[in-house]
């Protein structure tokens, strides 16, 4: 028990020590986007800042995190110990290893490419080299997911998987599939080309295998959260989870629509018919489902909680529910932000009005609203859940722990909003620099100095984080800790239909639905080859 | 897989969310692929095989239009294709340096002109020679003496002649690095720097450095630092007036014409004057 809380301790400060500085890093990007004076004012360093930035905050925080998560349920929600502890290290050094192999040619200037890498713009082999490798880490923890899963299922015939096991299976397997899209991206498009075996790199398949990952991504980042919002919280609040078959069909819906609607980041790209685009519009809507049984469930959960402490009438509940608890307080923040940034979202996938917001500032402040305000807030809800669990000690003060929360909320909330507005009003997205003598641009310079200061607010609300985190590592050890308690649901099932204990079923339809969404748009480049590009190496590997 | 709730029979359950699934995807096709396309004004599809063609991406009204253009200009032949820069990266240095005894006369002893309105060829990048001995070929890029030696060579001998000329030291090399390089920003005070590094998106002007660099790489591009002055002061004015086309995409003749005179001087003497931290 003991070496397997250090492995998910050793992920999880791994994941916060790399988020630390990429939210400095992103601060001093909304100053170069301001008009307030900013330190280095380089264009080009905005570039290498904002690839290290993405590639930290999309890639290495919420795998390493993801990772440290999965082991710590794997252990307390099944109560067995971790098996293949040993491939667990494994792949953690791979994937540290790999963060390194990517940051260190980012900080030299050598990969600016964003970390969305889209060609023809190149960086250099060691970047691309490092984010596989982070990414192959993480397949030895799916594989740990799977062993585990399978290992308690034949322990235990017939009984239901513990609902945060089978989520985070859910999300490791999602994980799995998703990301062979940038795996592949990288091997057979980008790698031939940084090797200088071809000059010219197809942008369009390279793109559509990356759409792919890109979408999925996002559900990957936040399906800890859910997690954290159907086992965690209704404990937390002293309730229960107001039902656990919805639960199992919210991740299962995850993995099979998150990954077939992909397209929709390229909406407004010459590669695609807009028949595909169409279905995998309507597709997307699909992975609206999700959310809203989740916001339905999480909030009739809260209100059990309320209840059960005493609340009254027809909001009494919400004045009853702990507040003070970091947990509650992180997933009622997160449910708050996650309503803003869905609805975002709808506009986003929705093929018509995506044209008014593609590759405008909507599009950042969105995926800043989402990733921020409602992942992030409950990682670190997560963090301090877990801390005690893990290391033996009290927090010391859930007081500071709730100011936290609070300070990142509204920080988010004052960052993104004027940035969806900026966006709104024309502000194209992968700017380093404005020019605001002009007068179009001097209308978003206000909105702009707003988001610097929700910037601020963020940037204090990490230090206070770390602060309590380091804090209470050194407290003294207390004597006894209780266990991570899952919730309750209000009927706790004692079977469960095979189709919700599994995946079985559910790979293969994703599998099918991903071959029918996928296989014309990547298919075509093999008969059409209209798509090649010289490669615009960032480092000019292609001429020496 | 394993029924944990007796047969199959009795759980209906797995072919209800088939069912469903399926359902979503035949209305979204049906939907996209069939229905849509025909309500696309101007000019929708007809048939049912032209609105599946349409839905896939392909061009089907090619008939109507296209059909009275007047003749197209080519700025230049040269495409950067797999084959093309492969056919211009496979020169033999030593070949070159044999060819190259005929370019001494006015691009200098070891390609380091001394005349001020001719180029240096020392330390340029291999495509940008390539290209610009093609487009002498072709007439594309005017110039009596260059024409007429650029016609007397084959494609090979242009790329040996390129793979000596960019060997030798001379012109600093655009390595495309992005290294820190503070106040190069619209918060710059001086113009000159703030065109080089930022450009003028209110006069559609792009940032000079980010394909000729420091800091900056585009293919086809040279790099400018300690060029001649004169030579591009004149370069830039024959871009302006049209007079020199043989831009690809034509954004050398957007960006001059949008130029004033003293900034063209200036951009110049900045380039020529380069020092290792860029002009």
């Amino acid at each position: 028990m003991e070496r397997s809380r250090i492995l998910s301790l050793a992920h999880l400060w791994t994941a916060f020590l790399c988020f630390l500085p990429a939210v400095g890093l992103g601060f001093w990007q909304m100053l170069m986007r301001s008009p307030l004076p900013a330190p280095v004012d380089d264009p080009n360093t905005y570039y290498a800042s904002v690839t290290a930035h993405g590639s930290i905050m999309a890639y290495v925080f919420p795998t390493f995190f993801a990772m440290g998560f999965g082991y710590a349920i794997a252990v307390s929600a099944l109560g067995r110990p971790l098996q293949g502890e040993k491939w667990a290290w494994v792949g953690y050094a791979l994937s540290l290893i790999g963060t390194v192999m990517a940051l260190v040619p980012v900080a030299a200037g050598r990969a600016s490419v964003l970390y969305t890498f889209y060609p023809p713009l190149l960086g250099s082999s060691w970047y691309y080299l490092g984010l596989a490798l982070v990414i192959i880490g993480s397949y030895f923890w799916i594989a740990l997911m799977l062993v585990n899963f399978r290992a308690w299922k034949r322990e235990n015939p017939g009984k239901p998987v513990p609902l945060a096991m089978f989520a985070i299976t859910a999300c490791a397997l999602l994980w799995g599939w998703t990301a062979l899209g940038a795996v592949s991206e990288v091997l057979f498009q980008i790698l031939p080309v940084t090797f200088g075996w071809r000059h010219t790199i197809d942008a369009g398949l390279a793109r559509t295998l990356f759409s792919v990952t890109l979408h999925a991504i996002v559900y990957f980042w936040l399906i800890p959260a859910y997690i954290a919002y159907y086992t965690l919280m209704p404990q937390a609040a002293g309730g229960r989870l107001y039902s656990d078959t919805m639960g199992r069909i919210t991740f299962i819906l995850f993995l099979v629509f998150s990954i077939p609607v992909g397209l929709h980041h390229l909406f407004m790209d010459p590669e695609h018919g807009a028949g595909f685009k169409f279905v995998q519009s309507v597709l997307t809507f699909m992975v609206a489902l999700p959310t809203l049984l989740t916001v339905f469930t999480i909030t009739a959960s809260l209100e059990i909680a309320g209840r059960v402490r005493g609340g009254k009438g027809l909001f009494g509940w919400i004045r009853a529910l702990p507040w003070h608890e970091p947990m509650v307080l992180g997933v009622g923040l997160s449910l708050l932000l996650l309503g803003p940034g869905g609805f975002g979202g709808l506009i986003n996938m929705s093929y018509a009005m995506n044209a008014m917001i593609h590759n405008t500032s909507w599009v950042t402040a969105h995926f800043h609203l989402i990733f921020g305000g409602a992942v992030v807030i409950v990682y670190f809800a997560i963090a301090y859940e877990l801390w005690p669990r893990l290391t033996g000690r009290p927090l010391v003060s859930k007081r500071l722990a709730d100011i936290q929360l609070w300070l990142w909320f509204w920080g988010i909330l004052i960052t993104t909003v004027p940035w969806h507005i900026a966006g709104l009003m024309g502000q194209p997205r992968r700017y380093a620099i404005f020019d605001y003598s002009d007068p179009v641009v001097a209308k978003t310079a206000f909105l702009v100095i707003l988001s610097v200061i929700g910037g601020c607010i963020v940037v204090i609300s990490v230090l206070l984080f770390f602060y309590v985190l380091v804090r209470s590592s050194f407290a003294p050890v207390a004597e006894s800790m209780p266990p991570i308690r899952y919730a309750l649901s209000v009927n706790p099932p004692a079977t469960v239909p095979a189709l919700l204990n599994g995946f079985g079923l559910w790979n293969v339809i994703l599998l099918a639905l991903v071959l029918i969404a996928y296989g014309y748009p990547i298919g075509q480049f093999f008969f059409l080859h209209n798509q090649d590009a010289p490669a615009y190496s960032l480092t000019r590997g292609i001429t020496k | 897989m394993k029924l944990e709730n007796g047969p199959r029979l009795h759980n209906p359950w797995g072919f209800i969310v088939v069912a469903v699934v399926s359902a979503t995807v035949v209305i979204a096709f049906g939907l996209g692929f069939l229905l849509l396309p025909r309500y696309q004004e101007p000019r929708a599809p007809f048939s049912t095989k032209d609105a599946v063609y349409h839905a896939l991406g392909f061009h089907i009204h090619g008939k109507a239009f296209n059909t009275m253009q007047p003749p197209p200009k080519v700025p230049t032949y040269i495409a950067w294709t797999e084959s093309t820069i492969r056919q211009a990266t496979i020169g033999d240095r030593k070949s070159g340096e044999f060819i190259a005894t005929n370019c001494t006369a006015c691009h200098g002893e070891k390609g380091l002109s001394t005349q001020p309105w001719i180029p240096s060829l020392a330390g340029l990048d291999r495509l940008v020679l390539y290209k610009q001995l093609d487009d002498f070929r072709s007439g594309t890029r005017l110039s009596g003496p260059m024409s007429a030696i650029a016609q007397s060579l084959t494609s090979q001998q242009y790329a040996d002649v390129s793979a000596y000329f960019a060997s030798l030291p001379g012109l600093p090399e655009n390595r495309g690095e992005r290294t820190p390089r503070p106040h190069s920003s619209y918060r710059n005070r001086d113009p000159v720097q703030r065109l080089i590094y930022a450009g003028d998106p209110k006069r559609g002007i792009a940032a000079c450095a980010s394909c000729h660099g420091p800091g900056g790489y585009r293919i086809g591009a040279p790099a400018l630092a300690k060029q001649n002055e004169l030579y591009l002061e004149q370069q830039l004015q024959a871009f302006a007036l049209g007079t020199r086309a043989n831009d690809m995409d034509m954004p050398m003749r957007t960006i001059a014409s949008a130029l004033t005179e003293s900034e063209i001087r200036a951009l110049a003497r900045a380039y020529a004057n380069e020092n290792a931290n860029g002009p």
